[in-house]
């Protein structure tokens, strides 16, 4: 049995896919392992990312899977789940094996793999999705927007376009604090992102002179718009987690 | 302009809180329906799918912000907070306010684009005049590129509404009450057919529009994410099969995007209104939206869902429970062979899980844990369904007890922690090993861990 050793990374996955491929292994009796956990009988591989391995599968999977699905399954490898790199390896094999038309990579649920990798790219969708409605924007100084976020799962990649293509004229950095990691647009320019070290987490923001003043307003106006009579705390709670209101200046 | 003069007396946050409170009872703040990319030149995007920003104490939905114009107004509806003979504090907006409060809100990510509606103030074609002046001035000068939901007022000049409609993404008129003589005795000054020909003249609008955009493809989009209405449910004695049938007739006659139903909350205490000791009627309100998604999505017709004899949705059971248990002759439904139609008419599953089904059944005859898996809410489904010619429990096809199963949670079958487990152990138990033998099974025999 082989185990390919990778790293938690979109590359390192898709360059031991690659490897699997190109080493032409039995795919019944290959894993792929996010840790370092010892299995018995088995030769292990250590998988160093390549960009060039990397960007070939994912155009394979772009062309015979459709980019949907191909999406689907880049999510899939953005979750916080240490099983991820073995369930997308295996729907991938099995899609390809089976000669599957754009679209339909995800239609064998009752395949556990599959499932797995697909309720895996949901959820990291829908954790996206969340990340778009709920993320606020704070003015500092010179009119640069800035965000702090803290997602159980790494959607930087998937919130950053997203943002872009909305505030391309807008100088605006994220900040996840899970992770490290910065967002930067520069206004009019492409984005790009920055894994920071612990020391360079941003402290003492000097908000611009507005900041405030919108801040209260935006409390207010949800504040106002409440209807008392139908006030309803609980699907309040089931709509917006509370998780994420320790992020958003409407209820701090 | 006249309507400035009070412009500076007031502070912006105190106007922003008197016009937000005048917009509240409005329903409609969704911002879906339009995909369009940023332009480069200013801010904002749409998604089609909509994005709710932020969720009020009511868990009633922010995308948008939604404000009046004014909330002075020269009508006189009894069931309006702003109509004019009720003494509450009045403001009124500068177009110029507007569009900063919506471009600040808007950059910080707090709202998806603005929702204008307004009082009547002189006449409806100035009001009307003054709404497309503020979103001309948003769209044009401020460079906003969001989503813009805007009311066409009802007897507007229908040049100025075709102005409008080039602007923003979204229109709607309020239909208000669903039938002509709920209008005439609590709306006098409007008429039923003043709503019905601004709503017919943006349903043209939007049809020749599609034709331009065949031709040319950069054609200015005409009221683009569709148009709206809504109607305030029990202030007047309608049923709600009237109810339906006034909202499948507008999604057919007028192609409407979404009908919105407004459970009445009696702000102005006028006598000709219900007293409503138990609060707004929600649960009325929230059975008409499932009924109106049965419309929408699944196929249904109106008076399939009520009729003459029975004009009023059941308390206990959904729209589509309540018409499964008097149509037992459609049930069981073969999950493995049902047609798409037929899925969908089974309570439990969802226009994805249908699809979701017909989709996995291709390749392989699918079993009820898998359909979990897919998505199916089994506690109400596993009446009315079989997976290969089986029932998933010893389940009676009669009315009297489906119907008891599905309301009472005692008499309910009880579902093991994980919702799959119902079974008789035996000895003989053989599920598990006509599986084949997976890597990671394989793996932890050989340690031992299995």
């Amino acid at each position: 049995m082989i185990v390919y050793r990778c790293e938690d990374t979109l590359e390192s996955v898709f360059t031991a896919i690659y490897l699997a491929y190109e080493e032409k292994r039995n795919h019944e009796d290959t894993l792929l392992s996010l840790t370092q956990e010892p299995f018995l009988f088995a030769e292990d591989v250590k998988v160093t990312a390549e960009e060039e391995k990397s960007r070939k599968v994912l155009n394979t999977l772009k062309r015979r899977f459709g980019s949907e699905d191909c999406l689907r399954l880049c999510m899939a490898l953005a979750a916080n789940d240490e099983n991820k790199a073995q369930a997308v390896y295996r729907t991938v094999v099995k899609g390809l094996r089976c000669g599957c038309r754009p679209g339909h990579l995800f239609d064998n649920l009752a395949d556990d793999n599959i499932h797995k990798a697909f309720s895996l790219g949901r959820g990291v969708s829908t954790e996206v999705g969340h990340q778009k409605q709920f993320l606020r924007f704070q003015e500092l100084e010179k009119g640069v927007l800035y965000s702090r976020i803290g997602p159980k799962n790494d959607v930087m990649v998937f919130l950053m376009p997203h943002f872009a293509d909305r505030l391309s004229i807008e100088n605006f950095l994220i900040f996840d604090e899970k992770r490290n990691l910065f967002g930067i647009h520069p206004a009019g320019k492409a984005w790009y992102l920055l894994r920071g070290e612990e020391a360079d987490r941003p402290l003492e923001l000097r908000y611009s002179e507005e900041e405030l003043h919108y801040q209260e307003l935006f409390r207010q106006f949800c504040h106002t718009i409440t209807i008392e009579e139908r006030k309803n705390q609980k699907l309040q709670k089931g709509m917006l987690p509370l998780r994420f209101r320790e992020y958003m200046v409407e209820f701090v | 302009m006249e309507y400035m003069v009070r412009g500076g007396e007031m502070p912006l946050a105190d106007k922003l809180q008197v016009l937000t409170d005048a917009a509240k009872y409005d329903v409609a703040c969704t911002s879906s329906g339009v995909d369009r990319k940023g332009n480069g030149r200013g801010i904002g995007n749409c998604v089609a799918a909509g994005i709710c920003h932020s969720f009020s104490g009511d868990g009633r939905c922010i995308s948008l912000l939604k404000i009046l114009l004014t909330n002075e107004c020269i009508f006189d509806c009894k069931y309006c907070r702003n109509r004019h003979s009720n003494d509450i504090p009045r403001a009124t907006f500068t177009p110029e306010e507007i569009c900063t409060l919506t471009m600040e809100f808007y950059r910080r990510n707090y709202i998806e684009g603005l929702f204008l509606s307004s009082g009547i103030i002189r006449n409806p074609t100035f009001t009307m005049e003054l709404i497309c002046r503020t979103i001309w001035l948003l769209r044009n000068q401020y460079q906003f590129n969001g989503y813009v939901h805007v009311k066409a007022i009802p007897g507007a000049d229908s040049e100025v509404i075709e102005r409008t409609g080039y602007l923003a993404d979204r229109m709607s008129v309020n239909l208000e009450l669903p039938t002509a003589e709920g209008l005439r005795t609590l709306a006098p000054n409007k008429h039923r057919k003043s709503i019905l020909t601004p709503m017919r003249q943006i349903q043209n609008g939007i049809a020749a529009n599609k034709n331009d955009l065949v031709l040319y493809r950069n054609a200015p989009r005409f009221v683009a994410g569709g148009q709206s209405t809504q109607m305030i449910i029990g202030a007047t004695p309608e049923s709600d099969y009237q109810i339906i049938n006034v909202a499948e007739g507008l999604y057919q006659k007028f192609g409407l995007k979404r009908v919105f139903y407004s459970a009445f909350v009696n702000v102005t205490g006028d006598r000709s209104l219900p007293a409503l000791p138990g609060g707004p009627p929600l649960l009325r309100e929230h059975r008409l939206y499932q009924a109106d998604w049965l419309l929408r999505f699944y196929g249904f017709r109106a008076e399939e869902l009520l009729d003459e004899k029975r004009p009023f949705f059941n308390v206990m059971l959904d729209p589509k429970e309540d018409w499964a248990v008097r149509h037992l002759e459609e049930f069981p439904v073969e999950i493995n062979r049902a047609p798409l139609e037929k899925l969908l008419r089974v309570p439990g599953i969802g226009v994805k899980s249908a699809r979701r089904i017909v989709a996995a059944r291709r390749s392989c005859s699918l079993t009820f844990s898998d359909l979990k898996k897919i998505g199916v809410v089994l506690k109400r489904a596993l009446f009315f369904i079989t997976c290969s010619g089986k029932l998933m429990y010893p389940v009676k096809l009669e009315e009297d007890y489906i119907v008891r199963n599905l309301t009472s949670e005692k008499d309910r079958i009880q579902f093991g922690s994980d919702g799959m487990t119902y079974r008789q152990m035996s000895l003989f138990d053989d599920v598990e090993f006509t599986r084949p033998i997976s890597v990671v099974e394989r793996q932890q025999a050989a340690v031992g861990q299995l």
